[in-house]
């Protein structure tokens, strides 16, 4: 019953390529940055790690470069690293919001980026003590056979509930990743798949290492469902980048969490000049309630989940086409 | 109300004196006491919510190396719990488990993972039996029954009438009725359980450290488990981080912890985690509250009738004074002439429930307040004056004899009316902010113990030696509530010293004089009392003194800040430390005590459950919030708070105001977010992401103001101030959305879900009636 921490062997690398090497080493080394969410789920026996390997001394990771061309954001940044920066916070203000949205100061000193981004799913049946998932016959995600929140289908339905990702993806973020092959670069929105159990595509060996963005100023915000206005996961989240378009109509690039086991994309048309905007606003609260599908992962109602970030995108998108036009 | 008297040390803003402690991290609680030479505890427990137990097989568990002890319910076959009448819980299972989570074993190994693997090698099987989670579910006749002696899971069933309803509704120009649903809610206290208990096998003896609200029923509760005499025990109470009444009751783990100790013949030290904090549970029960009222067209209320159904959790606990409580304190707040009351306690498969701040009262007031506050719409009445309406007047008597010595609750109504700047605000919000109000009061201190002894219901004793300082031992139980702080103010106000001389020495059996614990708001009028007392027995001796000295008569010396004189002649003045060197040459080192008992009359009346309610003295509030009310996203946003108390008289105004915010932002918790919530009885809130107690964002500023009504029997006037204040905020939040956005709920909590709910049901009935109107137009 007491949630002890296993015991485990920490490693320290100053290079990627350690870092690599080290993770390729063995099958149970994980990389660990702010550890906020990862040592959590160690106290609840949730993973078999004998090795973290931990980035905190590799520098290339912790580098934060805005130029003329991109926003390259090392993976080892931390959250309010982030956060304190102003040209973020003016040009890309979606990025900053779902940063500070992020749990409380205190995660937010030793938290990561990469850390975020790679966050693992969350579910009501998953994020328990051992005595409590073993006392339920454990889960899809974990050491069981069936998926409680949905015991018919045949995958994990634990959701992603990163802030980051959903305003990165938004104004079409890269991620770098690093494995013994060398580097790759991928747009971020095909960094995850739809399954609680498995969603990152990422193979045991690779780290995340870096994301970034054209450094175009953006017209952009994100705001995320919560019962209280700190330390809460996303119940739903969503940022939208709002552009003018030539014939002075508007474009948006909208991303979702906390409602699938991945960020969800919204393919949005552009709003013309002269379409009639309630019929544009309320498809595109239709849109958004059609895209997502919230499952009871949480004890909030699911339903309450999809029709109130409907709401919330709407909001959002109103806003900032408004403010476009000034 | 009484005039008021000048004071040198009350009535001040005053830091607690443990406070250096705790703010710089030196307070040694019971988790961080020394324990390299302890052994680990660790308890299994039960992964099904009902069943019978058919075999333990601890064999495993014992053969693995670093285990000292493994014991399971065999070990103990002594019931315990709070109500002497009412004991039907073991420390750990024996023939039946009845929730998930409740204790079967514990292991005591040499290190936390060792018991771990222990646990895991304890093999239990368990015949499973259908198990009830709902008040629905537990009371159909049908149900599998949890205790074979309580049919229809009837914990206790309560039914009385005082007035005459039938009557009083007759005379009513309006009578309404709802039910309102409220859902359970746990302590989340900050500091996790933990115990550390050490036997002495030469000597028979345990040394017992824990948690505990109440060191004295601990006391007792293992002496009678572990079959040993209660001067063979010991036990201290170090510095506790919150009680809130979960640490009231004596609870299985420290039983546990103190049978590991003497089956390994070693120390044990017992942490529990946040979880399992959670499943030792002891909250209040998820309750339903079917209210009737009846209203004269002023607003005068002329009947009261109200039907209280609480899902209890496995076990008796404090069950019975629950349900007795709910009952009890519909009285007392204002002139009900006829009220009736059923109450309904039920046992369910769930962690068994208990005392929380409010003890029994807060969901009845909830109702009670939303359902007056609607009616004083109906019949056009503003809230402040409908409450006005109803007011009483001390001293005086409620219809089930509760006694009213001092009341304030009219000028609690005038300080947040005033500070809210109500009158000029109401009516005039934007649609999604609103103001709403209510009032609560509570109890300072049962007047009748259920461990009753004839005993008086609280000694202190004073101690002034040759250095001449002042101790002061006590068993008040500081539990953050600032009783040592309030102990030490009185003792120097009544003696005119300064402070700095006094030292307090709290919570350890073999030093201190038993308290009857730090429940029910009684410490500061009772322990306070008994303080005011002793310090007047030392303060006697020492004018004696000062009187042998100077040549002159007792009643002559004046004692004014440490100066002795013959009627504050200059020329006469001695010193304390001359007075004290006095006295103690004629006998050694001085010891006195002083004591309190209520006196007969404020014990309540002599129906069946009558002293539940009693007290000497009520605190009484009123409270005003305002609200806005998201309507997209159904999120309540609290702006900003007043609430005024009436605490009798602020012996420490910080600590007032401490206390008055730690109610209301504890009440915010439950309107707004708390709530437990369990899937087969496995609770999925034991934890503090899921148990949504707010954080400092949600925090509103909120206005504390203290009203003195000074109550004749109360230590200097003090009546209690920490919990009166807490019941007023969920149904004056309730109000303030009612106005915001013209709905009324009946639940708790208005989590945005919920409001959500309601606000897609109200625009549906609102669609439905232009629909009507429209056919009708055509």
């Amino acid at each position: 019953m007491v949630e002890i921490l296993p015991n485990f062997k920490l490693v320290r690398p100053k290079t990627v390529e350690q870092a690599v090497a080290m993770l390729a080493r063995s099958e149970s080394a994980k990389l660990c940055a702010g550890g906020t969410d990862l040592i959590v789920n160690m106290r609840h026996g949730l993973s078999d790690v004998h090795t973290l390997v931990e980035i905190s001394q590799i520098n290339e990771m912790q580098e934060l470069d805005l130029d003329d061309d991109r926003l390259r954001i090392g993976a080892g940044v931390t959250l309010n690293e982030l956060a304190r920066s102003n040209e973020i916070a003016k040009s890309f203000p979606a990025i900053h919001q779902a940063c500070v949205a992020i749990a409380s100061p205190n995660h937010r000193n030793c938290a990561t980026v990469g850390g975020n981004l790679c966050l693992d799913t969350r579910c009501l049946f998953y994020n328990q003590s051992h005595w409590w998932r073993k006392s339920n016959d454990y889960c899809l995600k974990y050491r069981g056979t069936i998926c409680h929140v949905a015991p018919k289908g045949n995958r994990c339905r634990a959701a992603f509930a990163g802030d980051l990702a959903p305003a990165l993806i938004a104004c079409r973020a890269d991620i770098e990743i690093t494995g013994p092959q060398g580097k790759r670069v991928i747009a971020l929105k095909d960094f995850y798949r739809e399954d609680g159990a498995d969603h990152l595509k990422l193979n045991s060996d690779e780290i995340v290492t870096a994301v970034s963005v054209k450094s175009t100023a953006q017209n952009s915000a994100y705001k995320k469902i919560t019962v209280r206005g700190a330390l809460d996961f996303p119940l739903a989240g969503v940022a939208v980048v709002c552009n003018q378009t030539p014939d002075d109509g508007r474009s948006f690039s909208i991303a979702i969490t906390g409602t699938n086991s991945s960020p969800v994309v919204i393919d949005v048309p552009e709003l013309k000049k002269d379409d009639n905007r309630q019929d544009f606003f309320s498809a595109l609260g239709n849109l958004v309630k059609k895209s997502v599908s919230p499952q009871r992962t949480t004890t909030i109602a699911a339903h309450y989940r999809r029709l109130s970030i409907a709401a919330i995108t709407v909001r959002l998108a109103k806003t900032l086409s408004d403010e476009g036009s000034k | 109300m009484n005039k008021q008297v000048k004071h040198s040390t009350v009535g001040q803003p005053v830091p607690l004196i443990d406070g250096i402690e705790k703010v710089t991290g030196k307070a040694v609680y019971t988790a961080d006491l020394e324990s390299s030479a302890c052994l680990a505890g660790a308890i299994l427990r039960s992964s099904v919510s009902h069943g019978h137990i058919v075999d333990i097989d601890t064999s495993r568990a014992l053969g693995l190396k670093g285990v000292s002890a493994v014991i399971t319910g065999a070990d103990c076959a002594h019931t315990y719990g709070v109500i002497p009448i009412a004991m039907n819980e073991y420390p750990m299972a024996r023939d039946k488990v009845r929730y998930r989570g409740e204790p079967i074993a514990a292991v005591a190994a040499c290190d936390a993972a060792t018991a771990a693997l222990a646990l895991e090698l304890i093999e239990v099987e368990i015949e499973e039996l259908p198990a009830c989670y709902t008040i629905d579910e537990a009371s159909v006749s049908d149900a599998c029954l949890l205790h074979d002696d309580k049919p229809g899971n009837i914990e206790r069933k309560v039914q009385n009438e005082f007035g005459d309803v039938s009557a009083g509704f007759e005379l009513a120009d309006l009578v309404c009725e709802e039910t309102f649903d409220c859902a359970e809610v746990n302590h989340a206290q900050m500091e996790p359980h933990a115990a550390l208990a050490e036997y002495d096998a030469e000597r028979d003896r345990l040394t017992f450290h824990s948690v505990t609200q109440v060191p004295f029923y601990v006391h007792l509760t293992l002496a009678r488990c572990l079959e040993m005499d209660p001067s063979a025990i010991r036990v201290i109470k170090p510095f506790v981080g919150g009680g809130f009444g979960a640490r009231t009751e004596t609870l299985n783990f420290e039983i546990i912890t103190a049978l590991l100790a003497r089956a390994a013949c070693g120390k044990v030290m017992m942490r529990l985690s946040r979880e399992e904090s959670f499943i030792t549970h002891r909250g209040r029960p998820e309750t339903r509250v079917e209210l009737k009222l009846g209203l004269t067209k002023k607003g005068n209320i002329t009947a009261c009738q109200c039907r209280v159904i609480q899902r209890g959790g496995a076990y008796a606990g404090y069950g019975l004074v629950t349900i007795l409580y709910a009952g009890a304190l519909l009285h007392g707040l204002y002139d009900i002439p006829a009220v009736k009351y059923d109450g309904l306690r039920l046992y369910s498969n769930q962690p068994p429930c208990g005392a929380m701040r409010g003890h029994g009262t807060v969901d009845v007031r909830h109702g009670f307040e939303c359902l007056l506050d609607r009616m004083a719409r109906q019949l056009e009445l503003d809230p402040f004056e409908v409450r006005r309406a109803n007011l009483l007047t001390a001293p005086t008597r409620t219809a089930n004899e509760l006694l009213i010595n001092s009341y304030g609750l009219k000028q609690c109504l005038a300080k947040v009316e005033a500070a809210s700047n109500w009158q000029e605000r109401i009516g005039t919000l934007p649609h999604g902010r609103g103001l709403g109000m209510a009032c609560s009061h509570y109890v300072s201190g049962a007047a009748k113990p259920v461990h009753w002894t004839g005993e008086p219901h609280a000694v202190v004793s004073l101690k002034l030696d040759f250095d001449g300082s002042i101790t002061i031992f006590t068993g008040a139980s500081d539990i953050g509530q600032g009783s040592t702080t309030m102990v030490a103010l009185v003792a120097a106000e009544t003696l005119s010293i300064d402070m700095s001389r006094i030292r307090v020495v709290t919570n350890d059996s073999v030093i201190t004089p038993k308290d009857n614990g730090s429940y029910s708001s009684r410490v500061t009028f009772m322990v306070g009392n008994a303080a005011i007392e002793a310090a007047k027995a030392l303060r006697n001796v020492l004018i004696e003194a000062a009187a042998g000295k100077l040549d002159a008569e007792p009643q002559d010396i004046d004692c004014d800040g440490e100066v002795f004189s013959v009627r504050s002649s200059q020329q006469s003045a001695l010193s304390f430390a001359e007075v004290a060197q006095a006295a103690l040459a004629v006998d050694g080192t001085i010891a006195v005590k002083g004591t309190f008992t209520c006196p007969p009359e404020a014990q309540g009346g002599k129906h069946r459950g009558g002293a539940v309610g009693s007290t000497m003295g009520f605190s009484y509030a009123a409270q005003v919030v305002e609200v806005s009310v998201d309507v997209d996203t159904g999120l309540v946003t609290v702006e900003k708070v007043w609430a005024a108390l009436d605490c009798g008289f602020a012996l420490n105004r910080l600590a007032v105001e401490g206390q008055i915010e730690g109610s209301v932002w504890m009440g915010m918790g439950q309107a707004l977010s708390e709530e437990t919530s369990f899937t087969n009885g496995l609770p999925v809130h034991a934890n503090l992401l899921d148990y949504r107690f707010p954080t400092i964002v949600e925090s509103p500023d909120i206005e504390a103001h203290i009203v003195e009504s000074i109550d004749p029997l109360g230590p200097l006037g003090a009546k209690e101030a920490g919990e009166g204040a807490l019941s007023g905020f969920p149904p004056a939040l309730a109000n303030a959305v009612a106005n915001a956005i013209d709905i009324d709920v009946n639940f708790l909590p208005l989590t945005p879900d919920r409001i959500t709910d309601a606000l897609i049901k109200a625009r549906r009935a609102a669609n439905r009636q232009q629909r009507l109107k429209n056919r009708k137009a055509l």
